[in-house]
């Protein structure tokens, strides 16, 4: 299986974590990943509110990227990637006007945007593509007894025309991965609720009390941690966590992880190998409690 | 015989509950067939609100499993597949003020949507005698937005009012201000996007909520994007949410990718990220998560980024 991998900006900086433990994951699978050569940001939901023909212009761009290599599909590790990059293609393979337009803008780079490639998220191929039952085989250690809370993130589901992998309303894919790693999945309230990371600047009081409820529900549920497949709601939940405490009375402390590195737990990776040590909440001591003995 | 529980919560005005009602399954019925159900069959006390049946009027949404919907154009069927399960959970929508059971306050919500003159201010072009025309392609500006029927449900389900104090507008009253501001016939849109603007347009989260529950399919999240588009083009530059937009905007053009470590800066300014920022960015430093020594390079290709910008600048004003 071959992919073209668009990571974003997050996994070079803030997320690297992301970057190392989806590499050894795909390597583990045997997925190929082949890094997009200069691919840019994707507009992170926030070009468009100033120009949103250049937001569609720069995806396309980094979709052609993805055609030269001749695979049928781009993939990513992040929410907002994905629906930034399946926004642009939606647009471009409906409107034929703008796909011109846009196509007039990507002469100068010598590219050319096809339509020929699809755009997915690591989540979603690992059920389409991979399968679960290819995925159960490779597990080394199953993660028995370890209660997650999946959170999912808005930009995975929804607008649902755009994304559509699953019902938005009640998503089960996360569920499934968990299944079959050996995870238990907990119910809780905010299993579909936004992490707020967009608005982090302009709505910082009423972000913060989203990372409060979105970290005190889980636990209240008895989840050991919450597993996200997106970089964003993972820094919004993880990094401000301490920033979040501060509105709760009650003790809000709730470990974050990256999708993958939930697998590459399952998969016999340690916890530094899939860099958990970085994260703002320390995961490892709940990890070592449940997964590791 | 297969049975569909209904758990509604109800209101009397002092106390909440909720209340356990049976029927039994139709097939090919609606979630309004079941609220009449319950109040015709089993309990003539339950209030709710509706009127046209059709998805006409707008007055009947409430939320089933904590997700928002027009009750007499969503299927039970749907709802029951969604949820894979017989047990349903009726309240009412999220962000209003309740009057009883499933019946929500609008007064308070027709109010806040009069600071975006939620009416046509006509252009000389027009007049009573004259009449108001308008060309088929600017009716199709209107077209979409005036689809909105009023049914809160977008506001039920924005992840913004839900933590906001009141002040953030629902995002009907958006689609409203929107609706105006590009009507061919008006002639003052910025007397309805200012206010939109001060009335803190850019603490929308971009979650997604409004565009994917509106039973209608206006693309609101779009809308959004053209208020802000439009602030901005007043001159409303000097405010976080633009600032942070641009700084996407402009790190894309000169390197093609964000630099992290000076997003904070580029958004609230150097004063207020050192008296606010410091703990944040000192674990941030502490975990690896930011190098503020690490300047991105350009990427490769990056001349052509500058040109697909300079192609976008000409289309803009063109």
């Amino acid at each position: 299986m071959r992919y073209a991998f668009f990571p974003g900006c997050t996994l070079e900086s803030a997320a690297e974590e992301l970057m190392i433990s989806t590499m050894k994951v795909a390597e583990a699978l045997g997925i190929e990943l082949i890094e997009l050569k200069g691919w840019t940001c994707c507009g992170a939901s926030h070009i468009q509110d100033i120009d949103d023909f250049l937001a569609t212009s720069i995806n396309a761009r980094n979709i052609a990227l993805g055609e030269k290599l001749g695979v049928s599909k781009i993939i990513t590790v992040c929410n907002t990637c994905t629906l930034m990059l399946r926004t642009a293609k939606a647009k471009l393979d409906k409107n034929k006007k703008l796909r011109t337009r846009v196509n007039e803008s990507l002469r100068s780079t010598g590219m050319q945007y096809k339509g020929n490639v699809e755009v997915t998220h690591l989540l979603w191929a690992l059920i389409e593509d991979y399968g679960l039952d290819r995925l159960k085989e490779k597990v080394k250690r199953p993660l028995t007894g370890l209660k997650v809370a999946n959170f999912y993130g808005c930009h995975i589901l929804m607008p649902p025309k755009i994304m559509g992998f699953e019902n938005h309303m009640n998503p089960q894919s996360m569920e499934m991965i968990a299944e079959v790693l050996g995870a238990e999945s907990v119910k809780f309230d905010q299993r579909l609720a936004c992490c707020g990371f967009h608005a982090v600047f302009p709505a910082e009081k009423e972000v913060m009390n989203l990372t409060g409820m979105n970290c005190l529900s889980p636990k209240a549920s008895g989840a050991d941690c919450l597993i996200t497949p997106c970089p964003l709601c993972q820094m919004q939940l993880d990094a401000y966590q301490p920033d979040a405490q501060k509105g709760f009375s009650k003790d809000i402390t709730m470990p974050v992880l990256h999708l993958p590195q939930l697998i590459g737990l399952a998969l016999g990776f340690s916890p530094q190998e899939l860099a958990i040590q970085r994260h703002v909440v320390d995961a490892i001591p709940v990890l070592t409690e449940n997964v590791l003995v | 015989m297969r049975t569909i529980h209904y758990k509604i919560k109800r209101f009397d005005g002092k106390r909440e509950w909720y209340q356990d009602y049976q029927l039994q399954y139709e097939k090919g019925k609606t979630i309004l067939w079941a609220l009449t159900a319950i109040r015709e069959q089993l309990d003539p006390t339950l209030v709710f609100t509706s009127a046209c049946r059709h998805a006409i009027c707008g007055s009947c949404a409430i939320k089933v499993n904590g997700k928002s919907f027009l009750a007499c154009k969503t299927s039970l069927d749907e709802v029951l597949e969604t949820f894979k399960s017989d047990y349903l959970v009726f309240e009412p929508l999220s962000n209003f003020e309740v009057i009883k059971d499933l019946a929500i306050a609008w007064e308070p919500k027709m109010e806040k949507m009069k600071q975006v003159k939620p009416w046509l201010i006509p252009s000389n072009k027009g007049s009573v005698e004259r009449g108001f025309i308008q060309s088929e392609d600017d009716f199709h500006e209107i077209s979409s937005p005036t689809d909105c029927i009023l049914c809160g449900v977008c506001t039920s389900e924005c992840n913004q009012l839900a933590v906001n104090d009141g002040t953030y507008l629902d995002p009907f009253i958006l689609n409203r201000a929107y609706r105006f501001s590009v009507d061919s016939r008006d002639c003052a849109p910025e007397e309805h996007i200012r206010p939109v603007y001060e009335n803190e347009l850019w603490k929308c989260i971009h979650c997604m909520q409004c565009i994917s529950s509106c039973p209608k399919g206006i693309p609101l999240t779009d809308e959004i994007a053209y208020l802000r588009q439009e602030s901005i083009k007043m001159g409303e530059v000097n405010n976080q949410g633009a600032k942070h937009a641009f700084a996407f905007y402009d790190d894309v053009r000169n390197k093609g990718r964000l630099n992290e470590t000076m997003l904070p800066i580029k958004t609230d300014g150097l004063l207020k990220t050192a008296t606010t920022k410091i703990p944040f960015a000192l674990r941030m430093i502490k975990k690896g998560k930011i190098n503020p020594f690490h300047m991105p390079k350009a990427i490769e290709g990056i001349k052509g980024v500058k040109e697909i910008y300079k192609y976008a600048e000409e289309v803009k004003h063109s």
